[in-house]
């Protein structure tokens, strides 16, 4: 952009315009902006890029965590690709997303809509207790569920033993194991999710149900026709969010599976972030462990750019 | 002018005397310790024993649970700064920090005239190359623990020295196992098929001398022996003797704690463990678990292995290695401090100087008056090296572990299983 605020130019406007970025700012307001977001910079620079440019460079070698660094070039990416474990929490990964992202987003959805028109009372209350599982500590949470799915006698199992329903291995096999996490998964953060959502439901302007309203249209008909298509941008946050989330899984495997370090029966629930942890903090290989986060990070990369392509249009 | 060689003569003297003090009381400064067992030594005096020894030196405990310790010191080692003094680390995970190059002080000067004092087998994951890196603290001998009113009801005999003679083998042992079911309904012990944690396949390694890699650093987690132990488990589950409960999750306390009809009959585990069921786990029931030897793999062959058991180290760039050894060496190398960190905790000693002691032969209510501490203390003196711990162990424990679920669901035989988990290994660690 050039400078548009005065037809007629000044010696004074060229000078000021030749000697800064042409942002209205002086150089020396200009060196003030900078220092008051320097923090920022510094602290990504730190904790951000440094991490990530070391952990690049340890790909390629079979560091321990302690001497020098031996490189061996890309035998962390063949051992990578005959590595049962690791394409076993991708596709955990994907299971776990496709198990429970759908239920998340029409519950989280349908939660802030219902709370969000005014025939609901005590808005604040119910949004309160929705929201607070997911401040709840996940190592006590995760304990009070192992308790709920105790195959013998926990109260799961007692509920569908009054419903006929012979009782479930909850934790125990590798179908059932996957689905008590998404049942925790969802527990915890179905509140997160529902106040993005009713963050987002309450920048769509009211006059626009009005005057569909106005138009004749119904309720059912402002939802799919105004409300979804407005929401769409908010719906591919939490797509997003739950994407990394799922493969990020941690603290939820650690407590609900103690006896396998989180990886659940027969691999079934280990997650890529869980198994490059393991591979760092508990077998040494942080070398390999920075080979798998990137190449995961790739993947996961991938994964996003293609729901951006549909869940992302900005036509919408 | 002589008074200025006075002066120098009376500083020099002033210095000497200073450095004379200072040779005497050498030790100052304060020594950090990480761990999660230093309850023995603080609610018992010791560490305000130690002080006063030591007056100039002063302890500080910081308690992280084992899986934080063993991060952090991870951490601490690779960023060469923020190491304690001392550390607490288990046999499991010591020879992996032992691996660390520079990550744990050379203590071999300091070690070699105790060494013998010390169970041989605790040695064996301290040293690297001649030189010794961690003193043993306690031991994990394997027992049977066993509920007495259960082998009552079943029609068994209920004291230590019956049951040890009539659970001579893991053979025996599967026909008591079928006995009781038979009889009384109860389960033989917990060992969950999917979620199974390979530890009671490698104490059954250990006891005969196995374990995932041999002293030419080959790889033998598919050795035909290996295998064998295995399919021997594998009939325990077969026979449907064996619970799932995962351990470690309420519903395996509840079947060692409880007084139901769902409770399980027996476990073999370390000394450590009975510790546990007295103190927590099953004190609701006190008077009913007995305590005997571990069955045999085979007729005649030995009835003792061992399972955890801790040793502490110094980090190798603690400043203040002197006063951190003469603390290891004031806990664990004196028999009386030993012991009275065994009187209050029950973790066996592994300074065998400590055996003679008369604490060993108290009766002990919680067993029905049996005296327990007896057999881990017969069991500790015959512990086999065994190579199941090592520094690969966390690696190796992983895929053997899956190796057993998948093998335990019916997915691929044992051999199948075991096979493509020695591969993985040695694809995995570069070993043979």
């Amino acid at each position: 952009m050039y400078n548009q605020m005065s037809p007629v130019r000044t010696t004074s406007d060229l000078e000021e315009a030749s000697s800064a970025p042409d942002n209205g700012l002086t150089s020396s307001q200009n060196r003030w902006g900078l220092l008051f977001v320097s923090p920022f910079f510094l602290l990504f620079a730190i904790f951000g890029l440094f991490p990530m440019v070391f952990s690049f460079i340890l790909s390629f070698s079979d560091w321990n965590g302690r001497g020098a660094i031996n490189f061996i070039g890309l035998d962390n990416i063949n051992l990578l690709l005959q590595d049962r474990v690791f394409w076993q929490s991708m596709l955990n990964g994907i299971i776990i997303f496709l198990l429970y992202t759908p239920v998340q987003i029409i519950l989280s959805l349908g939660l802030a809509v219902l709370l969000n028109s005014k025939r609901v009372r005590g808005f604040r209350l119910f949004r309160t207790i929705i929201f607070m599982p997911y401040i709840t500590n996940m190592v006590a949470a995760g304990f009070v569920f192992q308790l709920l799915m105790n195959p013998r006698n926990g109260l799961f199992n007692q509920i569908l033993a009054v419903l006929a329903i012979s009782p479930v291995p909850w934790l125990d096999t590798p179908f059932t194991a996957r689905i008590s996490l998404v049942i925790l998964v969802l527990w915890a953060w179905i509140g997160y999710h529902m106040v993005i959502m009713l963050a987002g439901l309450q920048t769509i302007p009211q006059d626009l149900n009005e005057a569909a309203t106005v138009d004749g249209a119904n309720s059912v008909q402002i939802f799919s026709s105004i409300t979804i298509p407005l929401m769409r941008p908010v719906i591919l946050f939490s797509l997003v969010l739950s994407t990394i989330g799922s493969f990020n899984l941690f603290t939820e495997l650690v407590s609900l599976f103690p006896s396998t370090r989180g990886s659940g029966p027969l691999n079934s629930t280990i997650t890529p972030g869980l198994y490059i942890f393991n591979q760092g903090f508990g077998n040494f290989r942080f070398g390999y462990a920075s080979a798998v986060a990137f190449v995961y990070f790739i993947i996961v990369f991938l994964i996003m750019v293609v729901e951006r392509r549909y869940f992302g249009r900005e036509d919408t | 002018m002589s008074k200025l060689i006075k002066a120098l003569l009376i500083g020099i003297m002033v210095l000497l005397l200073g450095s004379v003090v200072l040779a005497q009381d050498a030790l100052s400064g304060t020594i950090t310790l990480w761990g999660w067992s230093y309850d023995s030594m603080e609610k018992t005096g010791l560490i305000d024993a130690f002080k006063a020894k030591y007056p100039n030196v002063n302890v500080e405990t910081v308690v992280y649970p084992a899986g934080d310790t063993y991060k952090n010191l991870q951490l601490a080692c690779s960023a060469g700064q923020g190491a304690p003094d001392v550390v607490q680390l288990e046999n499991s995970h010591l020879a992996g920090f032992v691996a660390l190059d520079g990550c744990l002080a050379d203590l071999t000067d300091h070690v070699k005239p105790i060494l013998g004092d010390f169970n041989a087998y605790k040695w064996l994951d301290a040293e690297r190359d001649g030189h010794y890196y961690a003193v043993p603290w306690d031991s994990g001998p394997v027992v049977l623990y066993y509920r007495q009113d259960i082998f009552e009801k079943a029609g068994l005999p209920t004291d230590s020295e019956s049951v040890s003679k009539l659970v001579a083998t893991w053979d025996d042992y599967l026909g008591v196992c079928k006995t009781i079911k038979e009889k009384t309904g109860h389960n033989c012990f917990a060992n969950g098929r999917t979620t199974n944690d390979a530890r009671l396949y490698e104490i059954m390694l250990w006891q005969q001398g196995l374990g995932y890699y041999n002293h030419d650093g080959q790889v033998t987690v598919d050795s035909p022996e290996n295998v064998a132990t295995l399919e021997k488990l594998a009939e325990f589950w077969s026979a449907g003797v064996t619970s799932e409960a995962q351990p470690w999750t309420d519903p395996w306390y509840a079947e060692l704690g409880g007084a139901g009809d769902d409770t399980v009959t027996s476990l073999v585990e370390a000394s450590w463990m009975g510790v546990f069921l007295k103190t927590w786990i099953a004190v609701d029931i006190p008077g009913k678990w007995g305590v005997a030897y571990m069955p045999a793999f085979a007729k005649g062959q030995t009835r003792a292995a061992n399972d955890g058991g801790s040793t502490l180290a110094i980090p190798a760039e603690s400043d203040n290695k002197d006063a951190a050894w003469a603390f290891i060496n004031f806990m664990l190398a004196s028999p009386e401090n030993q012991i009275t960190q065994f009187a209050f905790n029950d973790f066996l000693p592994a300074l065998e100087t400590t055996y003679t002691n008369a604490i060993f032969k108290e009766p002990d209510p919680f067993f029905g008056g049996q005296t327990p501490r007896s057999i881990y203390l017969d069991v500790a003196k015959h512990i086999p090296a065994a190579t199941v711990y090592g520094p690969n162990y966390s690696l190796m424990n992983g895929h053997v572990a899956t190796a057993i679920q998948r093998f335990a669901s019916g997915e691929l035989s044992a051999q199948a299983a075991l096979t493509e988990a020695a591969e993985t290994i040695r694809r995995e660690t570069g070993l043979k």
